[in-house]
């Protein structure tokens, strides 16, 4: 009860926002939490241009890939989530990113975030889960999560546009 | 109709919802909601079980659950389609559960259906709403969609997470 408790107020808190960047911040903050990630990018689905973008990742800025590169882009095409808990032996990694922010990225796990017509438009990436690797029960947590606030999330883009 | 203030207003539902701790207070919530701003008669929503293959639903007043077949009628035709359903004339319908209308004393001219998915993309519910002046059509059905998805994120915590504890 306590967990069901937690996730509603941080819903409540989601629902309560006014633009997009606010939202994309909270959800980055909470998931981050949910499985000890140090961090958090949430890229947004462009389909008119074939870009996946953020808003802002943590220590990075804004990130631009295109569809279908990266693991991110491997998550958007195959409709799957990923983990990856040795990127830099996985051929669809994209270590240029890891250059320019400084930062090295020890494992990954990311989650396709789908709109109400059931089509990916957004993916939850998080980086570097303290302690321990990522395991299928930051899958399922995060699966969850991703559908809990994806009513939100669709609403802010459909609001923002 | 448009639905453009709604859009901008459904976080305040949303909120709202977020208050009940159980599908019992939930689903009355959600009822009056969706009739109130679709302009239809009535509501229901049925929660659906996979495994068992059942659906359950309440009456009007929240308390009682009572099953209803879950392969009959327009709601088993939406589960098995996986996609929302316009019957704007029930009766020529032959998916329509003409027996439904008889037991309950209340007919049905008009209905949609919208499938509500969890996580997963497993239906887990329907959306069902009855009788609106002049017939549904295809905003109300871009609602429902809308709408199906941005309660599935409740319904799948209270049949999931609570479940768990």
């Amino acid at each position: 009860m306590r967990q069901f408790d937690k996730i509603a107020e941080f819903g409540q808190k989601l629902m309560a926002l006014q633009n997009i960047e606010e939202s994309l911040q909270l959800i980055s903050d909470e998931a981050k939490e949910i499985v000890n990630a140090q961090r958090c990018s949430i890229f947004i689905v462009d389909e008119e241009d074939k870009m996946l973008w953020t808003k802002l990742s943590d220590g990075i800025g804004r990130i631009v890939v295109s569809l279908n590169s990266g693991i991110v882009g491997d998550t958007y095409l195959k409709k799957e989530p990923q983990i990856v808990n040795e990127p830099y032996k996985d051929e669809r990694f994209l270590a240029s990113i890891d250059k320019k922010s400084g930062y090295i990225t020890k494992n990954m796990i990311t989650v396709p975030i789908y709109n109400s017509k059931r089509e990916v438009m957004g993916i939850i990436q998080l980086l570097n889960k303290t302690m321990s690797d990522f395991n299928r029960k930051d899958l399922e947590t995060l699966t969850f999560f991703a559908n809990f606030v994806s009513g939100s999330l669709e609403l802010a883009i459909l609001k923002s546009t | 109709m448009n639905y453009a203030n709604t859009y901008l207003k459904l976080a305040d539902f949303g909120r709202e919802l977020l208050n009940k701790k159980s599908l019992r207070e939930g689903i009355p919530l959600i009822s009056k909601y969706a009739k109130e701003v679709i302009s239809a008669s009535r509501c229901s929503i049925f929660i659906y079980d996979a495994q068992k293959n059942t659906l359950w639903t309440t009456l009007s007043d929240g308390i009682e659950k009572i099953e209803v077949t879950s392969n009959k009628g327009i709601v088993g035709k939406t589960i098995k389609e996986k996609k929302p359903l316009i019957v704007n004339d029930a009766y020529s319908h032959p998916d329509f559960l003409v027996d439904v209308d008889k037991e309950s004393g209340y007919k049905t001219d008009n209905l949609i259906t919208a499938p509500i998915f969890d996580s997963n993309r497993r239906i887990i519910g329907i959306l069902e709403l009855l009788n609106k002046e002049g017939g549904f059509d295809s905003e109300d059905m871009k609602f429902m969609i809308f709408f199906a998805h941005y309660i599935s994120g409740f319904i799948e915590l209270i049949t999931q997470v609570k479940k768990e504890g």
